[in-house]
C-alpha cells in the first residue's frame, strides 16, 4: 500500500511541476509570430539572426493571412504575418483592436502551371482564360494551346492571401467562388507539391515558389503581356502584386518595435530578396 | 451497470474506505473523468446553437458551405462515410485472418514479434501516414489508375485502412487470445481440426472482443484528421458514387478552417456543428455496435 501512496504522490508533483513550468516559461522574453506562408520564409531567417545576438525567443507558425490577422488582433500571438490587406471585414470586426500594419517587402503572384504544360507550350494566358478554368468553362488544355490533356484546376483555401490577391486581379472580386477547382490546398508549400505531382495542374503561387517542375506564364490583360520576371516586378509593371507586411495590435513597443526594426533594417531586408522577394524602399510605380 | 456504480459509490462511504485517502483521490479522479466527458458533449452541443438556430435541418441536408453566407454539412458527411465505408472494407478481411493466424498457429515467439511490430505501428502518429500518404500512395493512385491527380477519397480509403490495420490486428488477436486453453483441448479432444476449433469455438467466444476491435478501428477511421488533410484534396462536393474524385471529410474540415474560424461567430458555430456531427456519428455507431453483440449473443 505504501508503494501506491507514494505513486500518487509522485502523480500530484507531476501534477502541480506542469503547471509551475508553465508559467516559468510565460515570464521569459517570447515573441510569437503566426499567419501567412509567404511571409514566413522571410521572418523564420530573420528571427533566427535575431535570436543569435539577443535573448529573445521567437516562435513562428504558420497558418494563413487570416490566421495571422487573427490572432494579432486577439492577442493571441504578438505579430501576424499578412500577405494581403486586412479587408474591410476583418476591419469592421476587429475595430477594436487597433491594427498597424508594418510593411516589409513586396511579393508578386504568378499564375503556375506543371512543368509538362509549360514544356508543350503553354507560356502565356490571359486572363480571360484563367477566369474561364477557374469557373469551369474551359476545362481541357488543348482550348488554350496546350495537349488533349483534362485540367487540374488547384485552389487555395479562402481565408488565404495569395488567394485574395490572386482573385482579385482575375475577378475584381477577392473571394469569388470557383466552381470549377478540382483540388483545395492550404500552404504554399502544399500546394507547390501538389502543382508538381500532377502533370496538368493549374494554380496560383509566389514567385518565390517557382522551380523545374512548378512554371510560371506570362499573364496578358488589355494592357499588355507581363512576364513573371523579378525585372518586370521591380519595374512595377507586373499586375499581381502585394506587400508583405506584418501586423501588430496597437503600435509595437520594446522587444516587438526592435525585431520588427530588424526586419525592415538591412539584415531583414537581405533575407528578404534571398527569398525572391522584392525590398522595401525600392521605387516601383506601382505598389 | 448504473445500479452497480451506485452501490460501489454507496460501498465506498459506508465502510472503511473513506478513511482511506487514496480512495479519495480516485474518486476525484473519477469525477474529473466523468465531468470531462459530459463537459465536452456539452460544450460542442452549446458552441453550435447558433448555427442550429440559422441553418436548422439545412446544416446536415445543405450541400454549399460558403463562408459568410451558407453552411451545409452534406458533402462532408458523406465523404466521412465513403471513406470509412472503404478504410474499414479493405482492412477488415486481412486484420481479422491475419489475428486469427497470429492468435492460433503462430509460435509464442513469433506471436511477440507480430504484436510488437503491430503496437508499434498502432502508436505511429497520423502526420507521418500523411506523408507516406502524400509522397507515396497518392502518386501510386494516380500512375495505377490511371488518373488526374492522386488526391481522391479512395486515396484516404487507402490510406486510412493502413492506419486502422494495426490496432484492429492487435485487438482482435487480443480477444482471440483471452479464449482459455480449455475450450481448445476441449474442442480438440471432441476431434474438431485446428480450423474447425478456431473457427467454431474460438471466433464465437471473442466475438464481442472483436467487434469492440472493429468499432475502435472505424471510430479511429473516421475521427483521423491530418493524414486524410494531406491527401483527400479537401474539395467540398458530394462525390456520387465516385471514390475516384477528390472530397471533404468533417475531421478534415475541421483541420483546414479551425485556426481561421476561432472566434468568428457562426462559421465557427458551424465547425462545431460539424464536430457534434461527428461525436453523434461515432456514438450511434458504437452504440449500435454493443447492442448488435449483445442480440447475437442470445
Amino acid at each position: 500500500m505504501a508503494r501506491f501512496k507514494w505513486v500518487g504522490l509522485a502523480l500530484l508533483l507531476l501534477m502541480g511541476w506542469s503547471f509551475v513550468g508553465d508559467s516559468a516559461a510565460e515570464t521569459g522574453l517570447r515573441i510569437q509570430i503566426v499567419g501567412s506562408t509567404t511571409v514566413l520564409p522571410v521572418v523564420s531567417h530573420a528571427a533566427q539572426q535575431f535570436m543569435a545576438s539577443s535573448n529573445t525567443r521567437i516562435l513562428v507558425n504558420a497558418g494563413g493571412s487570416g490566421v495571422g490577422i487573427f490572432s494579432a488582433a486577439q492577442g493571441r500571438a504578438d505579430i501576424g504575418m499578412a500577405s494581403r490587406e486586412i479587408s474591410s471585414n476583418e476591419k469592421k470586426r476587429f475595430k477594436n483592436s487597433d491594427l498597424k500594419t508594418h510593411s516589409v517587402g513586396l511579393d508578386a503572384v504568378a499564375c503556375m502551371v506543371s512543368s509538362e504544360i509549360y514544356q508543350s507550350g503553354v507560356r502565356l494566358l490571359t486572363r480571360a482564360q484563367i477566369a474561364k478554368i477557374y469557373m469551369g468553362k474551359i476545362t481541357n488544355w488543348k482550348e488554350v494551346g496546350g495537349p488533349d490533356k483534362k485540367i487540374v484546376v488547384i485552389d487555395k483555401e479562402h481565408h488565404r492571401g495569395t488567394r485574395h490577391v490572386f482573385m482579385r486581379y482575375v475577378f475584381g472580386n477577392a473571394t469569388q467562388r470557383t466552381p470549377g477547382t478540382i483540388l483545395v490546398t492550404g500552404s504554399n508549400n502544399e500546394e507547390q507539391t501538389k502543382i508538381a505531382q500532377s502533370d496538368s495542374a493549374i494554380g496560383m503561387l509566389s514567385f518565390a515558389w517557382i522551380n523545374e517542375d512548378v512554371r510560371a506564364v506570362i499573364i496578358q490583360d488589355q494592357n499588355g503581356k507581363f512576364a513573371p520576371t523579378l525585372k518586370a516586378v521591380q519595374s512595377g509593371r507586373y499586375p499581381i502584386m502585394r506587400e508583405l507586411s506584418l501586423i501588430t495590435r496597437g503600435e509595437p513597443k520594446g522587444k516587438i518595435k526592435a525585431f520588427i526594426d530588424f526586419v525592415k533594417g538591412p539584415e531583414g531586408q537581405k533575407s528578404v530578396v534571398e527569398n525572391g522577394y522584392i525590398p522595401v524602399g525600392v521605387e516601383t510605380s506601382k505598389p | 451497470m448504473k445500479l452497480s456504480y451506485k452501490k460501489n459509490f454507496s460501498n465506498c462511504f459506508s465502510g472503511q474506505a473513506h478513511l482511506e485517502p487514496l480512495a479519495w483521490i480516485f474518486a476525484l479522479m473519477n469525477l474529473i473523468f466523468v465531468t470531462g466527458a459530459m463537459g465536452l458533449g456539452v460544450f460542442l452541443l452549446v458552441q453550435s446553437l447558433p448555427i442550429m438556430k440559422a441553418e436548422g435541418l439545412d446544416f446536415w441536408l445543405g450541400e454549399n458551405w460558403w463562408v459568410g453566407e451558407t453552411y451545409g454539412a452534406l458533402s462532408m458527411i458523406v465523404g466521412s462515410l465513403m471513406v470509412t465505408a472503404l478504410a474499414v472494407t479493405l482492412a477488415l478481411p486481412i486484420a481479422l485472418s491475419a489475428a486469427l493466424y497470429t492468435s492460433e498457429y503462430l509460435s509464442p515467439s513469433l506471436r511477440r514479434g507480430v504484436k510488437g511490430v503491430m503496437e508499434l505501428l498502432a502508436g505511429v502518429p497520423g502526420i507521418i501516414y500523411g506523408l507516406l500518404g502524400i509522397s507515396f500512395l497518392a502518386v501510386t493512385v494516380k500512375e495505377s489508375f490511371n488518373l488526374l491527380y492522386g488526391n481522391t477519397l479512395f486515396t484516404a480509403g487507402c490510406l486510412l485502412a493502413i492506419m486502422i490495420l494495426p490496432t484492429v490486428l492487435t485487438l482482435a488477436e487480443d480477444a482471440l487470445h483471452a479464449v482459455p486453453i480449455e475450450y481448445r483441448e476441449v474442442a480438440e479432444g471432441l476431434g474438431l481440426s485446428k480450423l474447425q476449433t478456431a473457427l467454431r469455438v474460438v471466433v464465437p467466444q471473442a466475438s464481442s472482443g472483436i467487434v469492440g476491435a472493429i468499432l475502435l478501428g472505424i471510430g479511429k477511421a473516421m475521427g483521423e484528421t491530418i493524414a486524410v488533410l494531406m491527401v483527400v484534396g479537401s474539395l467540398d462536393r458530394i462525390p456520387g458514387w465516385n471514390l475516384f474524385v477528390s472530397g471533404q471529410t468533417i475531421p478534415s474540415k475541421l483541420g483546414r478552417e479551425a485556426a481561421e474560424a476561432l472566434g468568428s461567430g457562426l462559421h465557427w458555430s458551424a465547425l462545431m456543428g460539424l464536430g457534434l456531427t461527428l461525436f453523434f456519428m461515432v456514438s450511434i455507431l458504437t452504440y449500435s455496435g454493443t447492442r448488435f453483440t449483445e442480440w447475437s449473443r442470445r
